[in-house]
């Protein structure tokens, strides 16, 4: 857990921050970067467009903290005294998104993509985007994407090697979902589920099949001992279910003795 | 030893001649109908209201910073917090429900008519301390539900002109949704109301038992009572008794509600509680598609059709009130639906109108 957590902290320390983000979120439109850059026209307006709806911004991930820069004042916002970044040069691409995402980065500079960076290999946002960026699948390997550098066969190994572990999240992920619409606490589940799936999910930045291969089962294994609790908490639910029925049918019947009573003393009235 | 008990209390309290007077020797006209054991339904849902209520709020903390997290605990570690929870949660709409079933057959069969005008106004207000109960409980979870369906509630008051901001404001303790709201809302749903209620339904029923029940109108045999000038008993002489006949027929009905109620509990508790229900209140993030129960639905979508809040609103206050008065509007004694069909096809109209409002206001 531990490692882990250590893994991801970088992401797991700006969820935390999140809360007070994520009121800057509403007052998204008051920040001056998107005030001043989604006025211009062309290349210098565009990413205020394209960053809008992606999963940046839907967890307040705002210009300013990718950028840097001063979000609060016209004047200052392109200082570097506050911390302005620029836009990263192909090169930088990796290490700017790797202050969050620091174990995808660590695995990714281990890879061939990542021994070729500037030589052809390609970076964070040739795969990702920069500002468009979108909850992240397996989709993003197919042979459009993957062919213009390279054939496509190894990385169709790939994606079959992590084809079956990613099945396995995303049912477990549909099973937490339908758990906490009955109100179920499914904090902790989650935690772990994102927890392994990050873990899991770095791993094909190293686009190293036999490695991908060697780890599965443990991830396989991870992933089930949360599918088993997920299970006792659906079969709790079955259980309560199977009660619940029960007392349904034992009131029907009450109601129908009830009415059959009335009935004979409503008879026994009239004769 | 039961037996001495009741001869004990009987040498002192006469109670086997109440009793007598009320149940066994309480008779009830011959044709009285399946409509009118709802108001023992009734009876029954709010009691266990009460105690589903007094359960939760053993655990129930009520501050912005505890509400969400104790209620996830009544949920989720409290042994059958989950069973008390969702039977509250349940209950609440199942009795809205009834209640408007309640309200429709004493229209329909025309018993709010004199001289039963003070059961009517008593019930009308019942009613609608029951939605406010309804109102204040849904704040209390503090989701992002609750919260947001509360903001959007109190919010219509600031159409009024004049006074608008300050009753926004003294609905809420402060200019937005916060800690002061939670308070009062809580104090209301646990102590105000229910002290009122009760107060109400021992004054309703007061009334229902010294009118004596009504005839329902139909059938050949009905004839419309005759007037009187001085209080009079509605007697039914050849009627059946309340105890053991009525009570049967009423232990019936009110099973079958129960197991209405458990079975929403068990099987669908979504119905009611919607995925936003699980969510903590986050004032800073507003969930789009926020929608009032749907009792609300109704005066939500009218508050959106007319061109100004205000104008709603006022349909709204003229309708509740017409509704009120009914009794005192519609005076001719004629009860029987068939000789009414002015009264019958308003009446149609009306449930028309509310269901298509209804069913607008959740689609828009
Ligand atoms: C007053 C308008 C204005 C404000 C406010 C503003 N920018 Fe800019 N920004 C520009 C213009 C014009 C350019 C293009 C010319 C340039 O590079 O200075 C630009 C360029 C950029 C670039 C590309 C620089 C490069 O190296 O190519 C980035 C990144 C950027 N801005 C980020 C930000 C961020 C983050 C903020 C908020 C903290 C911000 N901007 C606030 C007007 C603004
Ligand atoms: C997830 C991190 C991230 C966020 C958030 C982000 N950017 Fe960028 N931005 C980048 C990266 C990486 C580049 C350089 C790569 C590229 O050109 O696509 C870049 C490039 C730019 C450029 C230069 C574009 C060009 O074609 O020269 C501008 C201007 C810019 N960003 C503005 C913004 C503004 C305005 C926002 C807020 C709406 C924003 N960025 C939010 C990562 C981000
Ligand atoms: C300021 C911190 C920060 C920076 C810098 C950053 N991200 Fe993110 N990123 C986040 C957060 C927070 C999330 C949402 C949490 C999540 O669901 O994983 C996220 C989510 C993502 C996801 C989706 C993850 C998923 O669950 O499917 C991708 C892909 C992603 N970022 C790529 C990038 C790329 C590419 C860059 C550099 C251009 C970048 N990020 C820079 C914070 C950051
Ligand atoms: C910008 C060019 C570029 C793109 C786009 C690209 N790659 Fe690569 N890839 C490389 C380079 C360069 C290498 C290293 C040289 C080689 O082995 O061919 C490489 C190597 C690989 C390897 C072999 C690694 C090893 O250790 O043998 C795999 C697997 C791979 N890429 C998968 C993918 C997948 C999957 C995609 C699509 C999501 C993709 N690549 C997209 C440039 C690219
Ligand atoms: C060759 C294309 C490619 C490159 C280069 C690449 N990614 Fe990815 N990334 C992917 C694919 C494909 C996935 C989905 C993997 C999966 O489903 O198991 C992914 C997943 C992710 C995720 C989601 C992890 C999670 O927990 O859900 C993040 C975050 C991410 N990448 C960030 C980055 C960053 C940061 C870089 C640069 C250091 C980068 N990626 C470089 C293709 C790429
Ligand atoms: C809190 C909710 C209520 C409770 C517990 C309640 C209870 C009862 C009971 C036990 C009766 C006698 C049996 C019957 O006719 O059903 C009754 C009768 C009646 N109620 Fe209610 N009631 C409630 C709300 C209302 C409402 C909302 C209205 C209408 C606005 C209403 C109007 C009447 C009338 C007119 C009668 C007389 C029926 C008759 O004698 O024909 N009540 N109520």
């Amino acid at each position: 857990m531990i490692h882990i957590l250590g893994r991801t902290w970088g992401l797991l320390l700006f969820l935390l921050f999140l809360p007070t983000d994520v009121s800057a979120q509403q007052n998204q439109d008051e920040t001056v970067c998107i005030q001043c850059h989604g006025g211009i026209p062309g290349a210098i307006g565009a990413p205020v467009r394209q960053w809008q709806g992606s999963i940046h911004q839907r967890h307040g991930v705002l210009c300013f903290h990718c950028h840097g820069g001063d979000p609060t004042d016209f004047g200052l916002a392109h200082s570097p005294e506050r911390g302005f970044l620029g836009a990263p040069g192909d090169e930088d691409v990796p290490k700017f998104c790797g202050r969050c995402h620091v174990g995808v980065t660590e695995d990714y500079f281990e890879s061939a993509h990542g021994q070729a960076l500037g030589a052809g290999g390609p970076n964070c946002v040739t795969c990702h985007g920069s500002h468009a960026v979108q909850r992240a699948t397996s989709e993003l390997i197919n042979p459009q994407d993957c062919t213009r550098c390279h054939e496509y066969g190894r990385a169709e190994e790939i994606k079959n090697a992590i084809a079956g572990t990613e099945a396995f999240i995303s049912s477990l992920e549909g099973d937490v979902a339908a758990l906490h619409r009955l109100g179920i606490d499914t904090s902790r589940l989650e935690g772990s589920i994102f927890s392994v799936r990050n873990e899991f999910r770095r791993l094909f930045h190293s686009v190293d099949v036999e490695r991908v291969r060697n780890e599965t089962d443990n991830f396989q294994q991870q992933l089930g001992v949360i599918a088993g609790q997920v299970e006792a908490l659906q079969a709790e639910l079955a259980r309560r279910k199977v009660w619940g029925g029960a007392v349904v049918v034992l009131l029907i019947l009450a109601g129908v003795l009830s009415l059959l009573l009335y009935k004979s003393y409503m008879e026994g009235k009239e004769g | 030893m039961p037996k001495r008990i009741v001869d004990w209390l009987d040498l002192r309290l006469g109670i086997r001649d109440i009793l007598e007077q009320n149940l066994t020797k309480y008779l009830l006209p011959r044709n009285i109908n399946i409509w009118y054991t709802l108001g023992a339904v009734l009876l029954t849902l709010f009691a266990l209201q009460f105690a589903t209520g007094i359960l939760l709020l053993i655990y129930y903390q009520p501050s912005p910073q505890e509400a969400f997290s104790s209620v996830q605990r009544i949920m989720n570690e409290i042994p059958y917090g989950w069973l008390l929870r969702n039977l509250h949660a349940v209950g609440s709409n199942l009795i809205v429900a009834v209640l408007l079933l309640h309200m429709l057959s004493a229209l329909f069969m025309g018993s709010y008519k004199r001289p039963r005008e003070l059961t009517w106004v008593s019930g009308f207000l019942l009613l609608n301390l029951s939605l406010g109960l309804c109102l204040t409980g849904y704040l209390l979870p503090w989701s992002q539900l609750s919260f947001w369906a509360t903001t959007i509630a109190t919010d219509a008051a600031g159409a009024i002109p004049l006074l608008g901001a300050d009753l926004v404001g003294f609905l809420r303790g402060g200019t937005a949704v916060g800690e002061d709201t939670l308070g009062r809302f809580f104090a209301l749903h646990v102590m105000g109301f229910p002290l009122l209620f009760g107060l109400l339904v021992a004054f309703h029923l007061f009334c229902v038992r010294r009118t004596g029940v009504s005839k329902p109108p139909f059938g050949p045999d009905y004839t419309p009572p005759k007037e009187h000038d001085r209080f009079h008993h509605e007697h039914h002489p050849g009627g059946i008794p309340f105890f053991p006949h009525y009570m049967a027929k009423e232990a019936g009905v009110i099973s079958f509600f129960l197991a209405l109620l458990v079975a929403i509990t068990f099987f669908a508790p979504g119905l009611f509680i919607p995925p936003t229900a699980n969510i903590p209140a986050d004032p800073f993030v507003t969930p789009p598609g926020i929608k009032p129960e749907w009792y609300f639905l109704w005066a939500y979508q009218v508050l959106k059709i007319f061109p100004s809040e205000l104008m709603g609103l006022a349909v709204q206050v003229v309708a509740m009130t017409l509704l009120a008065l009914l009794p005192f509007i519609d005076r001719s004694p004629e009860r029987r639906p068939a000789r009414r069909p002015l009264f019958v096809a308003l009446f149609i109209c009306g449930i028309a109108i509310f269901v298509g409002l209804s069913i607008w206001g959740y689609f828009s």
